[in-house]
């Protein structure tokens, strides 16, 4: 399997779009109070050396007498807040702000990457984990330390309290991104892994000196 | 030449008078300034001679501007002074006080920890016409005048326990310490020893060695300083300073800014002054035996006559404590005791001790500490009562001692002949049945006892009615009646659900049954709920926290704290029961002043010891929260450290068990002394035991710690406490450790 | 009933949620749903929609938050909680917050400190036995005491063999354990002590709790069950009969449920089946005279082969198979009777309105779970999208379900996959049978998942099953 593939134009259609909307809804239930936060706001994300600060105030949701934050989970410009919410309940999943969210570096290259590795597909909707002993590999040392080969016993297949093993299908290679998440369900025909074949490291090295040399990250 | 180097001299110490005077404006300065300034416009134009006039008439002028300007530093002087690089350090006292010394696991940064320095060295006396070399362990923090490498003196954990080693061969070796207190205060890291641990570790130690130690401090700070400070006799350089917190610290606290934000210098020299750390301040207050004079403005290692007297007060120092427990003392002593120093060395005193002699020793350490504080707290009963109480406690030394090792060791030998009896004769009835057991057929029809198959199916122990389950709590907390739901701080991680506070504070105890985040409870709730109902008898109530050095303001909060919470300390004296077993608690809680400890909080510790003690009861310390030593009391706080730790090794040592529980934040010097000596501390689950808390970890090392530094698992992880407890399951843990550990006195062994 | 209008709070999704919204507003009364983001194509939504206005319905993040369902009861003006099955309908905490928190609610069930007391099995087992109410054989209280624990099993063996049982068996379990962990039989008094030691160091390590419970197994039993209606007053409580539900699943779900619970009239039993059930009617209306019961309730019980009869547990709630009750019994002056109805009325605080000898029962019904799951596989569930699904309208049957049946139907992952519940009646249990099987021969169920495989359904193994239908 060779890969033609055209970074540049990748790259091009990116830069095209180069953020993406985030839509904060309300987590549950609750009265809405915004924070002070107007559209053109810059909001950060979780930051801290260990992730501990959380990101700007979007707002606050009460519910049964408990205040809970709401914070930005990423950084970007305030596009919509829903004012008219204000004081008022919503139902779960009600759009409350929207973040004008620009691309980074390594998100560009994740995007990108995900059009040029092989992916690995979620057969249906459930929730995935690696098999215990390469689940110990990835968070020992990284998903790049694991090679598949086909018929590897790579993943638990875990729905509706049932869980059976699922077989890697595809060309032999290192995993080199993951895009499940623990405890979440994938739907189905969503990419679990991205899998880089041996003989593409280099192209794959290229396309991600490329993208850094290339995108500039904007606030 | 020579001129260029006195004058260059000159300009140093003008130099070094400014640093001290921290930028203050000062009409001698000024004129010292001037002088020197006048002399470098004219030096060009005048003749040699002239010249070397001049320079002696600056000189002197220094000299005389000197001295006056030592009577003018005020307490934040003082700290500037110890901090200078320009200061004595203890390599400089090596060199000059001792005859010859071999440093010990150290050559500058090659070193476990350079800023601690271990040295064996000896002085040189005379005994008639023998030259005799008396060998001492010296042990101390090494600034280094400001090599980056020695931290400024600030020991790393393992700098201690290195301390610690060495004391132990001194022990070993039978030969005295000697201790040179240069810190500002100890390295707060966690890692193995830990800061905490490895401080109260070496105080409890201290408590208990069989040598003489005597110290000498510069630079008191805090912990750092106890860390070697625990002596049998304590002197003080004069320009020094022994406090409880930094002045910088303490400002901090007291304006109560944010990380980052700078305290006005106003401030910090305001409190520097509030906290009473100057050596005529801890004279005054009892917690150094001497003040060693330094030359003006504090001692540089160019003061060999400095040098000098401290050798003379060492040997004198160490000389009285051989005599005081000697059982031969004869003229000696009293020659000691009452020589003027200076002439320490005329007079010859061996520097050995028998067993008897290291009792004596370790007795009198123990009572030198016990006596210091005692004006510190306000004691609120009648004297009747005190002396009641004295006797009551004589009492019951006596009855214990009737009861449990004389009465007990009779009734064991007697019960131990009955047991012996009866084994023998069952084993001689159980070889007479057998033949008989053998001849039971094997195959007749099986009936089942109808006694027995009644257990199967009818109600068993119907006394106990139909529902064995109790509902809840004995105590429940208030926060359990606010109608509201709670978020975990879980939720992220482990997606718990928002709990109901009735639930949450009331039947699951404060447990987040999704995650087992333990949410802060009330210490009412360990008392009402882990010891037997009704068995709460509290005493020592009366002792009530003061303001010993009139701190500022404190008054109006010691009365506030005092009105919140209904009691007179953060202290908490009871005997109670778990299961029938009695036991001495003292219960440290945060709602009074952040569980700070002082010298009210020393005392009744130390009385409940002392009844744990008399009355061959276990000991709980649970430790519902604590924020550090009560830095309004300072010296009368910190010294509670050693205190109390004395009195700790003391119960334990007459066969006790001290256990330790920590329950939410517990930091700072109570971990560092009492707490964190105990060998069997446990926590509760989600609680934070540490020396310095992040913000105070930033500040000292510059480092960012993880959200999880402090918590328990981690404090478990390195070896700092011994088990995490389910708050659930305190009251079935407690009666576990009672039943499996603990000495060999407990009333119910 | 009250001045007040009552308006319910339907806390559950599924075919329960629209029963508890038909029987709402067949009584008079408003209602408000529910629903997660899974569950917008499910026909509980729709019928509130329809019913009550595009107001009757909140969308939450999950049934199982109960701060959710209190917000919104809140939001709403409810002034009642339906908890339906599963979810929080035994949940004692959740029905001791609907009824303590400072806007207080009436929680339609049992009050909550009978939940909490019957919710323990233990705590059901000590008040049977303080009632003389038989229970399976064993201890009825954690024992602690390894000698106490082993004169239990040794004296359970020699009941056993006393009573002619050649099979006997101990189990011996954690008694703060649960669903199969922590549980192990031993067939002879030598393994005692091992598998005693075993067990209680697991217990020890995974509960903190060192309890043991030791039990004799019981096997080829029967599962029946009565179900029992009081008022809030604690006077008013009758029974509609027992039901058999012994046809289950591998992994111990009910499948087939058939009222009554036996037929004596058609079947031969080697015991008087018309006393035992008389008996177990009598014991469980004693018990929950005994406990003031004040709802709707089932108590369970298992049947030996021989006849003899042990309370198992008690259900504190409505159950899934309460219309096959319902239909075979009849109010006199009422005709029909609707348990869910009666559950909400009487949760209301009305009065029962009638007695036992007012109640009468005739024929036989039978329930089937109809569930998109594979027999063949350990009953492993599927899921998938469900293209057609047909059912005969017949006046003897009736079908609940919150599919759809104009259009496909995604079946949510995050939920079981229950697709309906089939009631038929027969005048006998012969007849009752063969309408049974034609009913499930005449349902068309198709649909496929996301790999293109055919949708699995129960259907041929309740059909199978039906021929087993109140034997032993």
């Amino acid at each position: 399997m060779l890969l033609v593939i055209d970074v540049k134009a990748l790259l091009e259609n990116i830069k095209a779009a180069p953020y993406e909307e985030i839509v904060v809804a309300a987590p549950h239930t609750g009265t809405v109070t915004f924070a002070g936060i107007e559209t053109g706001a810059h909001v950060t994300g979780i930051t801290g050396a260990f992730g501990e600060k959380p990101g700007t105030l979007l707002a606050k949701l009460t519910r049964e007498n408990n205040d809970k934050p709401l914070f930005a989970n990423a950084k970007g410009v305030v596009g919509v807040v829903h004012r008219e919410l204000e004081g008022r309940f919503v139902e779960a999943g009600t759009p409350l702000v929207v973040i004008r969210h620009y691309l980074s570096k390594d998100e560009v290259i994740a995007n990108i990457l995900q059009k040029v590795l092989y992916l690995f597909c979620a057969p249906e909707r459930a929730k995935y984990y690696f098999i215990p002993s390469i689940d110990k590999k990835v968070k020992a040392s990284g998903p790049r330390s694991v090679t598949v080969k086909p018929g590897l016993e790579l993943f638990i297949v875990s729905r509706m309290k049932r869980e059976k093993p699922l077989l890697y299908e595809g060309p032999e290679g290192i995993i080199y991104a993951v895009y499940f998440q623990h405890d979440q369900n994938v739907d189905q025909g969503a990419p679990l892994v991205g899998v880089c074949p041996a003989d593409q490291t280099d192209l794959i090295q290229d396309v991600v000196n490329r993208v850094r040399t290339d995108w500039e990250e904007k606030e | 030449m020579e001129i260029e180097k006195r004058v260059v001299e000159l300009t140093d110490r003008l130099n070094y008078i400014k640093d001290i005077f921290g930028g203050r404006e000062n009409a001698n300065i000024a004129l010292m300034q001037a002088r020197l300034a006048e002399f470098s416009s004219r030096e060009a134009a005048a003749a040699p001679g002239e010249k070397a006039q001049m320079v002696r008439q600056i000189e002197d002028l220094f000299a005389f501007l000197e001295n006056k300007l030592d009577s003018e530093l005020v307490p934040m002087d003082m700290v500037r002074i110890v901090r200078h690089p320009a200061r004595v350090s203890l390599k400089d006292i090596l060199e000059n006080v001792y005859d010859n010394y071999t440093e010990i696991g150290g050559q500058d940064e090659y070193s476990i920890d350079p800023s601690m320095l271990i040295a064996r060295a000896y002085i040189t006396r005379r005994q008639g016409d023998r030259v005799v070399n008396q060998p001492v362990m010296v042990i101390g923090q090494e600034k280094g005048h400001g090599q980056e490498f020695r931290n400024g003196g600030s020991v790393k954990p393992w700098g201690n326990a290195k301390a610690l080693q060495y004391m132990k061969v001194a022990e070993t070796e039978r030969i005295p310490i000697h201790t040179y207190v240069f810190t500002p205060g100890a390295f707060p890291v966690e890692d193995y020893p830990g800061a905490a641990q490895q401080i109260a570790r070496n105080l409890y130690e201290m408590g208990g060695l069989r040598v003489p130690v005597v110290s000498v401090i510069s630079e008191g700070g805090s912990g750092g300083a106890e860390a070697i400070g625990l002596s049998d006799v304590r002197m003080m350089l004069s320009r020094g300073y022994y406090s409880v917190i930094s002045p910088e610290g303490a400002a901090a606290i007291e304006s109560g800014i944010r990380q980052g934000q700078r305290v006005v210098p106003e401030l910090i020299a305001e409190c520097a002054k509030r906290l009473n750390i100057t050596a005529a301040d801890n004279l005054r207050m009892g917690y150094v035996d001497k003040v060693l004079e330094e030359p003006a403005l504090g001692a540089r290692p160019h003061h060999y006559d400095f040098f000098k007297t401290l050798r003379q007060e060492v040997i004198q120092a160490t000389d009285q404590v051989f005599l005081g427990i000697s059982g031969f003392k004869l003229f000696r002593a009293l020659v000691a005791s009452r020589r003027k120093s200076g002439d320490s060395e005329s007079m010859f005193v061996r520097w050995t001790l028998d067993d008897a002699a290291a009792d004596r020793l370790v007795w009198k350490r123990y009572c030198k500490y016990r006596r210091m504080a005692e004006t510190a707290y306000r004691d609120g009963r009648p004297s009747g009562e005190r002396i009641a109480s004295r006797a009551k406690s004589v009492l019951w030394s006596g009855y214990s001692f009737i009861r449990y090792d004389f009465l007990r060791k009779h009734t064991k030998n007697l019960a131990k002949a009955a047991g012996d009896l009866e084994a023998e004769l069952r084993l001689v009835a159980h070889k007479l049945m057998a033949p008989l057991r053998k001849t039971r057929d094997k195959n007749a029809p099986v009936v089942c006892d109808p006694a027995k198959s009644r257990m199967l199916t009818e109600l068993s122990q119907p006394e106990q009615g139909a529902c064995l389950e109790e509902f809840g709590w004995s105590y429940v907390s208030p926060k359990a009646a606010e109608d509201r739901a709670v978020t975990c701080p879980g939720a992220k991680t482990y997606g718990c659900p928002d709990l109901w506070a009735p639930d949450l504070y009331g039947d699951f105890a404060g447990v987040c049954v999704n995650c087992g985040h333990h949410f802060p409870m009330e210490y009412q709730w360990v008392m009402g709920n882990v010891f037997d109902p009704g068995s709460i008898v509290d005493y020592d109530a009366d002792i009530e926290a003061g303001n010993p050095l009139d701190y500022p303001g404190f008054e109006e909060k010691l009365e506030a704290a005092k009105k919140k919470t209904g009691l007179k300390s953060g202290c908490v004296s009871i005997d109670a029961k778990i299961e029938g077993i009695k036991l001495v608690s003292t219960v440290l809680y945060s709602a009074f002043r952040g569980g700070s400890v002082g010298a009210a909080e020393g005392e009744k510790f130390i009385r409940a010891l002392a009844r744990a003690r008399r009355r061959h009861y276990p000991f709980l310390a649970y430790v519902h929260g604590t924020a550090g030593i009560r830095i309004q009391e300072s010296l009368n706080g910190l010294i509670q450290m050693p205190r109390v730790t004395l009195a700790v090794r003391r119960y334990i040592e007459a066969g006790g068990l001290y256990v330790v529980l920590y329950d939410t934040n517990s930091y700072a010097g109570p971990v560092a002394s009492f707490l964190g000596c105990s060998p069997y501390q446990f926590a509760v689950r989600s609680s934070n035991i540490g020396f310095a808390g992040p913000g105070v970890i930033r500040e000292t090392t510059g480092v960012d710690i993880p959200p999880d530094y402090h918590q328990a698992h981690n404090a478990l992880a390195r070896g700092h406490i011994q088990g995490i407890w389910d708050r659930r399951e305190i009251r079935k843990n407690l009666k576990q450790v009672l039943l499996t550990i603990g000495g060999r006195n407990l009333y119910y062994r | 009933m009250s001045t007040k209008k009552h308006k319910v709070l339907v806390a559950n999704r599924g075919e329960i949620a629209i029963r508890i919204i038909q029987a709402c507003v067949s009584l008079g009364l408003d209602f408000v749903c529910v629903y997660t983001r899974a569950d917008e194509a499910s026909g509980h939504l729709a019928l509130a929609r329809s019913l009550g206005g595009p107001n009757a319905a909140y969308r939450v993040s999950s049934y199982h938050d109960a701060n959710e369902i209190l917000a919104v009861a809140d939001h709403a003006g409810a002034t009642a909680v339906h908890p339906g099955y599963g979810f929080f309908a035994e949940d004692f905490r959740f029905a001791r917050r609907v009824a303590e928190r400072e806007r207080s609610l009436i929680f339609i069930g049992p009050s909550w400190r009978i939940i909490r007391s019957l919710g323990d099995k233990i705590n059901t087992k000590r008040l049977a036995r303080s009632l003389s109410i038989p229970t399976v054989p064993g201890s009825d209280r954690p024992v602690y005491d390894e000698l106490e624990a082993e004169e239990i099993a040794e004296t359970l063996f020699a009941f056993q063999a006393e009573q002619g049982i050649s099979n006997s068996v101990v189990l011996v379990k954690a008694s703060a354990g649960g669903g199969g962990m922590g549980i192990e039989e031993i067939y002879d008094i030598e393994q005692f002590k091992t598998v005693y030691r075993r067990i209680r160091n697991y217990a020890k390590r995974q509960f903190h709790d060192e309890g043991v419970l030791i039990e004799q197994r019981i096997f080829d039993f029967n599962h029946l069950e009565v179900q029992i209606v009081a008022d809030r007053t604690g006077t008013g409580i009758v029974h509609f009969g027992t039901r058999n539900c012994t046809i289950q699943s591998t992994g111990r779900q009910k499948r087939v449920e058939i009222a009554p619970g036996f037929r004596p009239q058609e079947v031969d039993y080697a015991f008087d089946a018309e006393k035992l059930m008389e008996d177990i009617v009598g014991y469980s209306l004693a018990m929950a005279r005994e406990v003031g019961y004040d709802n709707v309730g089932t108590w369970e019980w298992i049947v030996s082969p021989t006849g003899q009869p042990f309370l198992m547990e008690v259900n504190t709630r409505i159950q899934v198979e309460n219309g096959v009750s319902a239909a075979i019994s009849r109010v006199r002056g009422q005709g029909g009777v609707n348990i869910i109805a009666e559950q909400i009325r009487l949760g209301l605080g009305e009065p029962m309105g009638y007695d036992q000898s007012n109640i009468t029962f005739d024929g036989v019904g039978i329930e089937y779970r109809i569930i998109a799951e594979d027999p063949a596989n350990r009953f492993t569930p599927w899921v998938g999208r469900i293209d057609q699904f047909l059912a005969p309208t017949l006046p003897y049957a009736s079908l609940h379900t919150h599919i759809p049946m104009d259009e496909p139907y995604e079946i949510p992952t995050e939920y079981d996959p229950n697709l309906a519940l089939a009631i038929v009646w027969g005048k006998d249990l012969a007849e009752a049978k063969k309408r049974g099987v034609d009913y499930l021969d005449e349902l068309t169920l198709s649909g496929a998942d996301g790999t293109g495989t055919e949708l699995k359904s129960n259907v041929r193994f309740l059909r199978d099953k039906t021929s087993t239908i109140l034997q032993f």
